[in-house]
């Protein structure tokens, strides 16, 4: 082994001891000082596991049968991917000091090094601001200006996007970018949505299920080369990278130019679908929680078939919107119609046999023991026949896949099974309407996609598909209208086209298109210039 | 729990504490509803003088309370025993003596919440578990792992709120509170450990040992007024009490 290593591992395996397999298998690794690696992997390849070993979490507060030599750096920092579970305190500046209390910093020194890390970690707020007040983005932030209280050596990343929106994912990169440039600090990320990182990424390293390695190298030579193994990990492949945006931008001739452009007229000529019979109509509604009010004077009509997108920022009252529809929160004002009747004459057996519900988390709508009776549980709870009850729940287990986990029970099943598992439950009726709040939202690209497969066919069965997101793409691609919600008023109710194609309006609600858009945006301005 | 600028919120959250404890342990051993009411009407007072309550605020948070009074007092009143009637009729039987245990009891039930709403509404929670760290001699694994967990309650709020929004949807009829409890707690407790596990991963790597052996942001320390308050509520107190034996 290297005597001079400065942080790394050489033939390092890790296993649980609840597992039989190992869950990392003879790695060797070495991190120069300075060097930014990323870590890529299908879910369940030990990714977090070689992190956690590297940092000293494994075996310190970890129990795992380590074998295999690690050299790790006395000062580390992990930053987590899940906002809500690293903080203990409850104000932004009691969190960082907990850190420097760990350190035995004298309290004298405290205040100055408290402002010095919220700085860096471009937190501009009140230092007594409540935790529980902030945005996702936010919160990372603050999980990032307390592990700089450390004063570490080295920081490890583990997936600290994965649960923050695109806008929120796009701030916190550049945000680590312009840190690793003044500070030339080694960092070493697992992420499974590469824009924003792998620009400025030393190397990249691919790992497989097995918890191998199987690819190292600059991040254009490793996404070229194991194109279908990233593809099949369901890792979010960059949409430009290694091309340069100003190339496309300025030469006519690029290939991604090319295709961008053939792209966006396909897209310009094409008719999106017109749905049949009103399905839902909302007249002069306000909607919002609590005493406050969100979203005033909506006025729109949702026609059988088709599928409606909801944008807007985090707070703009998207998800408020949907629960409304589905009568989980009530109207502050106007009324809803559905299917031409007001929506809160319904009695809730009938409406919901009509209007189906997914949850962003689908762990909180899971309601029995086995994923054959999750899904069946409308049908005995309305004294179905055992016949009938076999034959639809078995058609929904084969739909979405599930056959073979039908008597596991739900919480056992992978992210990507949990999510076509809630959709699942809300289509035994086959419901007339599929609300869904954020359905791709921390998914892997594989999934995902799979998902969105699954909801088209369905659209093309005639069921209508209304749909909290974020991700423009999807938008783009699926949706027959968009409604956009901003400043407490629906800005926008039309195509995807129109809305992409207009800039202002793109710019007033901070909305980032899909490239094709981008690229005609970007050539207008240059014409201008 | 957070503090009010209050002077009552600027004293050691511990010394209060303890304060207010013994006040409710006298008023336990009060058997006298004259001396119970100046006791409660004494925290009123300590409450609007400098506790920064607002007549508003107090008319809030006691309403309810002031329910419950009423139906301690009229189940006491009108159906204890006693020797010199008052007034009966039907089932009724109004005594001098269960008038007179009546309030004592939904007065001294009054007091304990107003002494402990004196203590809640004025105190900060972290300030509170560094007092309980400092004078107390709690350990800091206790004291930052009970602060951790407060930061759960809204969370586990909302999980719940969600949690009951699907089981509507899928048309699950509450039969009986206990089968509905067990339904939302296994989810909740699941999650619940699988959080806690993580935040204590977070809070070993940024190097907690749960060890006394660190330094402290924010310290609590006993002062003069401390002293001030403890004993002039002890005395207070105390006279009533005394009042009572010799008038």
């Amino acid at each position: 082994m290297q005597t001079n290593m400065y942080l790394g591992c050489n033939h390092l395996s890790v296993r649980f001891y609840q597992h039989r397999k190992k869950i990392v298998d003879d790695i060797t690794l070495s991190i120069h000082p300075g060097e930014k690696l990323l870590i890529l992997g299908p879910s369940g390849c030990g990714k977090s596991t070689l992190i956690s070993a590297l940092s000293g979490i494994i075996p310190e507060f970890l129990d795992a049968e380590v074998t295999g030599e690690v050299v790790r750096r006395e000062r580390a920092g992990v930053m987590f991917q899940d906002p809500d579970s690293q903080f203990c305190m409850l104000h932004v500046d009691e969190e960082i000091a907990f850190s420097l209390e760990n350190r035995r910093i004298p309290r004298g020194k405290m205040d100055e090094m408290i402002s010095d890390v919220m700085d860096k970690a471009g937190l501009n707020i009140d230092k007594r601001t409540s935790i529980e007040s902030l945005s996702g983005g936010m919160k990372q932030r603050l999980a990032l200006a307390c592990i700089l209280a450390l004063d570490p050596e080295v920081l490890f990343f583990d997936e600290p996007t994965a649960q923050l929106d695109p806008q929120g994912r796009i701030e916190i990169f550049e945000l680590l970018k312009n840190l690793s440039r003044q500070t030339g600090q080694t960092m070493v990320f697992v992420e499974h949505v590469l824009d924003g990182c792998i620009e400025w990424m030393d190397r990249v390293i691919l790992l497989n299920k097995d918890g191998r390695m199987i690819g190292s190298g600059k991040p254009e030579e490793v996404l070229r080369e194991f194109d279908a193994e990233i593809k099949e990990a369901g890792i979010w492949r960059p949409k430009l990278f290694p091309v340069k945006w100003n190339d496309v931008v300025e030469n006519h001739d690029h290939p991604v130019s090319a295709e961008l452009t053939r792209f966006i007229e396909t897209r310009s000529e094409e008719h999106r679908f017109v749905g049949g019979n009103p399905m839902i109509r909302v007249e002069d509604a306000t909607i919002g929680y609590g005493k406050k009010a969100i979203v005033q004077d909506l006025n729109l009509t949702i026609h059988k078939g088709e599928w409606i997108s909801i944008v807007g920022k985090n707070g703009s009252g998207k998800s408020t919107f949907l629960k409304s529809l589905a009568r989980l929160e009530s109207l502050r004002k106007g009324k809803i119609y559905f299917l031409e009747k007001e929506l809160s004459k319904w009695p809730d057996v009938e409406l919901y046999e009509k209007a189906g519900f997914v949850f962003q988390n689908p762990e909180l709508q899971f309601i029995a023991d086995m994923v054959f009776e999750e899904i069946a549980f409308g049908g005995r709870q309305r004294n179905w026949t055992e016949e009938q009850i076999q034959e639809k729940t078995h058609q929904l287990l084969r739909e979405f896949g599930l056959e073979a986990h039908r008597d596991a029970h739900p919480f056992t099943l992978s992210l990507g099974q949990k999510r076509r598992l809630s959709v699942a439950t809300m289509l035994l009726f086959d419901q007339d309407v599929l609300l869904l709040d954020e359905p791709t939202f921390g998914q892997d690209e594989k999934t995902a996609k799979e998902l969105i497969k699954k909801l088209k066919e369905r659209q093309a069965q005639g069921t209508t598909i209304i749909m909290v997101t974020h991700d423009m793409n999807l938008v783009d691609q699926c949706s027959d209208k968009v409604l956009l919600l901003k400043n407490g008023k629906a800005a926008y109710y039309g195509t995807p086209y129109s809305l992409f194609m207009n800039e202002v309006l793109l710019e007033d609600s901070s909305l980032v298109p899909p490239l094709h858009y981008k690229l005609v945006h970007a050539r207008k301005e240059l014409s201008l210039v | 729990m957070k503090g009010n600028h209050s002077w009552l919120s600027s004293l050691n959250p511990a010394c209060k504490l303890f304060a207010h404890l013994l006040v409710m342990f006298m008023l336990m051993a009060i058997s006298d509803f004259r001396e119970t009411l100046a006791i409660w009407l004494l925290a009123v007072a300590i409450g609007i003088s400098i506790g920064g309550w607002r007549i508003s605020y107090l008319l809030k948070r006691l309403l309810p309370y002031f329910g419950f009074f009423v139906m301690i007092f009229w189940m006491m009143a009108a159906f204890g025993k006693g020797e010199e009637t008052i007034w009966s009729w039907a089932w009724f039987h109004v005594t001098k003596e269960s008038v007179s245990h009546g309030l004592t009891i939904s007065l001294r039930m009054l007091g304990f919440v107003t002494y402990g709403l004196l203590f809640t509404s004025t105190t900060d929670l972290t300030s509170f578990i560094m007092s309980l760290i400092h004078q107390c001699r709690l350990s800091p694994k206790w004291a930052y792992g009970l602060l951790a967990g407060f930061r759960f309650i809204p969370l586990f709020q909302s999980e719940l709120s969600q949690m009951k929004a699907a089981h509507k949807i899928r048309g699950y009829k509450q039969k009986n509170s206990w089968k509905a409890f067990a339904r939302y707690s296994l989810p909740l407790f699941t999650q619940g450990i699988r959080k806690s596990e993580r935040i204590a991963i977070a809070m070993e790597a940024r190097g907690f040992t749960g060890s006394r052996d660190r330094t402290y942001y924010q310290t609590t320390k006993l002062a003069g007024k401390d002293f001030v308050y403890f004993i002039g509520l002890m005395v207070v107190v105390f006279g009533v009490w005394m009042a009572g034996f010799v008038l």
